[in-house]
């Protein structure tokens, strides 16, 4: 019988609830690992290339945090949660309320392990101003949690710096691009996001994304030891990821990595809140290049070769060896879905509605990008009426429908509708090249 | 074949393009030495033809290709946006086209001092890093150029696009169009949208809820018309018209510009004979009589795609040929003494009723 209970601040939640935000870009399912010192927050991705921990430590985040190992266990438990299972629970506009009371006063959280209730429960208790108390109890599975080694004293290569530098270039990389290369050469940084698809087809290559290289120079980076003319690969989507989390806490972002096909790993944070994030890296390795041109490197170890064996036993994130050793983490099972988030759902859409809400006459900023695009009339819910959120296909009440004569009428509609034009200075079939 | 410049005006280069980019995702984009044309040709609905001189988005412009230099290309305008959006906060930008991998491309440089708290400071900050460039004594007085320049932040982005020959563009022309019935200078267009995409909206929910809800309202050939009226009197009319409702509204004391004789074909007496000189006999200005409107039937979603021009903010001069189809100039400058060239021109088609 395992005890876990812990208490979190509002402020605390909130940085739960971005740590979940992010852990979900990696993962459906989140393991949680308590031991004395800490509880950690895990995501590893479905092909294993990725790998995000958060670690809250029990003294420094949260305000009590009581943990007893089961008697026989190696001093850890460990259990699996769908993370928007644990989204619903810890909602943005909870803690996110733009300085007012977040009408939270504290967060209790505990696992219900006791072979005389229902088993396998985490229990989330919002304890809010005015005496209400939100009860939510998850469904989690007890499953083993595979961690990522990263051996960062083999990790020659190194860089640091504030979020924000990053955060305001990364939304340049076209949404389509699917990997970034890292590359130090001539005292710049350069991040490239490219596409490897190769376009055969001639109409499809205007539809190949934008490749966007954003160049920074070395003297903006607060730590820099890193090797010349060396192509470092990771995924843009996890970068994103990262950054965009680490911008939220205004956090100096570190990277480690030795050479392309070992690990990478970014981390960020203090103490008591630690986020990690270690990655699998492509490209290819040319060692020629290597100790001549090292620049900046440390002194330490200039030479390559004795970094690999060393690497090798402790610092295996590869996908393989770990998998080897641990059983694979269980889906959850679709049938215990928890009962809590299934009213939830909808809360994102009501506020989006708010926001679109159209204006008649209604000062809107001129210099908004959205004011000017063009009305996405599908996806737009109407807004005009009494009933907005019900149903538009129940308008009207039914009975008032006669529907053979809307059908007739609309097929007439279509008939006769004929499109008269401009006059046509050329047939579509002359124009050519420009499809 | 050659095309190089820098960027000037990167806000109104980059409304321009997403102005386009609503209609269609591909632009013809014509380069010579005078001028830039954009034009879009959507498979459906409407067409745009625009003329910018050069000066309006470009500096330091050099053209050079074997036809007569002239450079034809097909560009991708969601990339060219997403392109100049990174470069919004630029200190500077250049474009040209290249070659990367065989493939063309148009490829923007932008250049941006980064905002980073640890950025440069008037007091040398290079003295407290001892793993920062040292700079040499002997180019003390660039010290302060060098510094800038090594903070700089350099994004590259490389566009794809297709480089069309004569042949491919020799067939391609402009819409022509009977002499309009009326010009009137619309609204401004943030009121004309807000209304137009209401009233367009409400037709599809009307529509939706009588039909059962059924597929029609999301296909786009049967979409709801609005109905645009002007005449030579300031008036504008909008309204949609379903089974359920008629609704419109009406703007007065809009102006209708006079027609310049040494444009019109005929000279003065061309513009005594104009269709629009017949129209200014009939009509009110305030827009009660049934008579001396030009009226046009037009997509609603398609001229919720064409208001997306208004970003822009220019004069819009709108020319109605009754029954057959609006032709929208829009302006890029809106003061008469400039000579700037730099207009779109939007051809929208009738529906019949």
């Amino acid at each position: 019988m395992v005890t876990l209970d812990f208490t979190l601040t509002p402020e605390a939640s909130g940085r739960v609830h971005d740590a979940l935000t992010c852990l979900s870009r990696f993962s459906d399912s989140v393991s949680l690992e308590a031991r004395r010192e800490k509880l950690t927050l895990v995501a590893l991705n479905s092909s294993k290339s990725a790998y995000a921990a958060f670690s809250l430590d029990s003294n420094g985040f949260f305000s009590e945090y009581d943990f007893v190992p089961e008697s026989g266990a190696d001093g850890r438990f460990t259990c699996q949660i769908l993370i928007k299972a644990l989204l619903s629970v810890f909602k943005r506009r909870l803690f996110d309320t733009g300085g007012r009371e977040t009408g939270i006063e504290r967060c209790e959280v505990s696992v219900q392990d006791q072979p005389d209730q229902t088993e396998c429960r985490l229990i989330v208790k919002m304890v809010c101003s005015h005496g209400v108390t939100k009860t939510y109890k998850l469904t989690y599975e007890v499953v083993e949690v595979m961690h990522a080694l990263f051996d960062k004293h083999n990790s020659r290569n190194h860089w640091k710096i504030s979020s924000g530098t990053l955060r305001s270039n990364i939304e340049y990389f076209g949404p389509k691009t699917e990997q970034l290369d890292m590359y130090y050469d001539d005292n710049r940084m350069v991040f490239t996001s490219f596409t490897e698809k190769i376009i055969s087809h001639d109409r499809e290559v205007l539809k190949q994304p934008l490749q966007t290289a954003i160049s920074i120079p070395s003297d903006c980076f607060e730590e820099f030891r890193v090797q010349e003319k060396m192509h470092v690969t990771i995924s843009v989507k996890d970068f994103k990821a990262i950054v965009s989390h680490a911008a939220m806490k205004n956090a100096h972002i570190s990277a480690h990595y030795s050479r392309p096909t070992r690990p990478l790993q970014f981390s960020y944070g203090t103490d008591d809140y630690r986020c990690e994030f270690t990655l699998m890296t492509a490209g290819e390795y040319n060692v020629t290049a290597a100790p001549s041109v090292a620049h900046k490197v440390s002194s330490r170890s200039v030479s390559r070769n004795p970094s690999i064996p060393s690497e090798r036993p402790n610092g295996a994130t590869n996908g393989a060896t770990s998998a080897s050793q641990m059983p694979p983490p269980s889906r959850p099972n679709q049938r215990e879905k928890p009962r809590s988030f299934g009213k939830n759902g909808r809360k994102p859409v009501a506020e989006d509605a708010r926001d679109e809400s159209p204006g008649l006459f209604v000062t809107q900023d001129e210099d908004d990008e959205r004011t000017w695009q063009p009305p996405n009339f599908e996806d737009e819910e109407e807004t005009l009426g009494w009933d907005a959120s019900a149903d538009n296909d129940a308008g009207f009440h039914p009975t008032f429908r006669d529907t053979a004569t809307a059908r007739a009428a609309r097929q007439e509609a279509q008939g006769v509708e004929g499109f008269e034009g401009l006059a046509p200075t050329q047939r579509l079939s002359q124009i050519r090249g420009i499809w | 074949m050659r095309f190089k410049a820098g960027i000037q005006n990167i806000n109104t280069f980059n409304k321009f393009t997403a102005s386009l980019a609503s209609l269609s995702p591909v632009a013809w984009v014509r380069l010579d030495e005078t001028e830039v044309r954009f034009t879009v040709i959507p498979e459906q609905g409407t067409q745009v033809w625009s003329v910018l001189s050069i000066e309006t988005i470009f500096e330091q412009y050099t053209i050079q290709s074997a036809a007569d230099n002239v450079v034809n290309l097909e560009v991708p305008l969601p990339s060219l946006q997403r392109a100049l959006k990174s470069a919004l906060n630029a200190t500077s930008a250049n474009i040209r086209l290249t070659k990367k991998d065989g493939l063309p491309i148009l490829c923007l440089t932008i250049v941006s001092t980064s905002n980073a708290p640890n950025q440069f400071s008037a007091f040398g900050s290079t003295a407290s890093r001892d793993d920062g460039p040292s700079y040499d004594d002997s180019q003390i007085s660039n010290v302060t150029d060098g510094l800038s320049r090594h903070r700089e932040t350099i994004i590259t982005q490389d566009i794809p696009v297709r480089v069309m020959s004569m042949a491919n563009v020799q067939g391609i022309h402009e819409p022509r169009c009977r002499e309009p019935d009326v010009y009137i200078v619309l609204p401004p267009l943030l009121q004309l949208k807000s209304i137009s995409d209401r009233f367009t909206r409400l037709a599809m929910t009307s529509r939706a809820s009588a039909s059962g809800g059924g597929g029609t309202a999301s296909s786009s050939s049967s979409g709801p018309k609005l109905e645009m009226s002007a005449n030579m009197h300031g008036c504008l009319r909008l309204g949609i018209r379903t089974d359920a409702m008629n609704i419109s509204s009406v703007w007065t004391k809009l102006s209708n510009p006079d027609l310049d004789p040494a444009v019109v074909e005929g000279g003065d007496e061309g513009v005594l004979q104009h269709p629009s000189t017949r129209m200014k006999e009939l009509g009110d200005a305030e827009g009660r009589s049934e008579e001396g409107w030009a009226t046009v039937r037009i997509d609603g979603r398609d001229w919720g795609k064409v208001m997306s021009v208004g970003r822009l903010a220019g004069r819009v001069i709108a020319c109605f040929c009754h029954e057959h189809a609006l032709i929208l100039y829009v302006y890029l400058s809106n003061s008469d003494e400039d000579r700037d060239v730099s207009v779109l021109t939007y051809y929208v088609s009738s529906y019949s009723p």
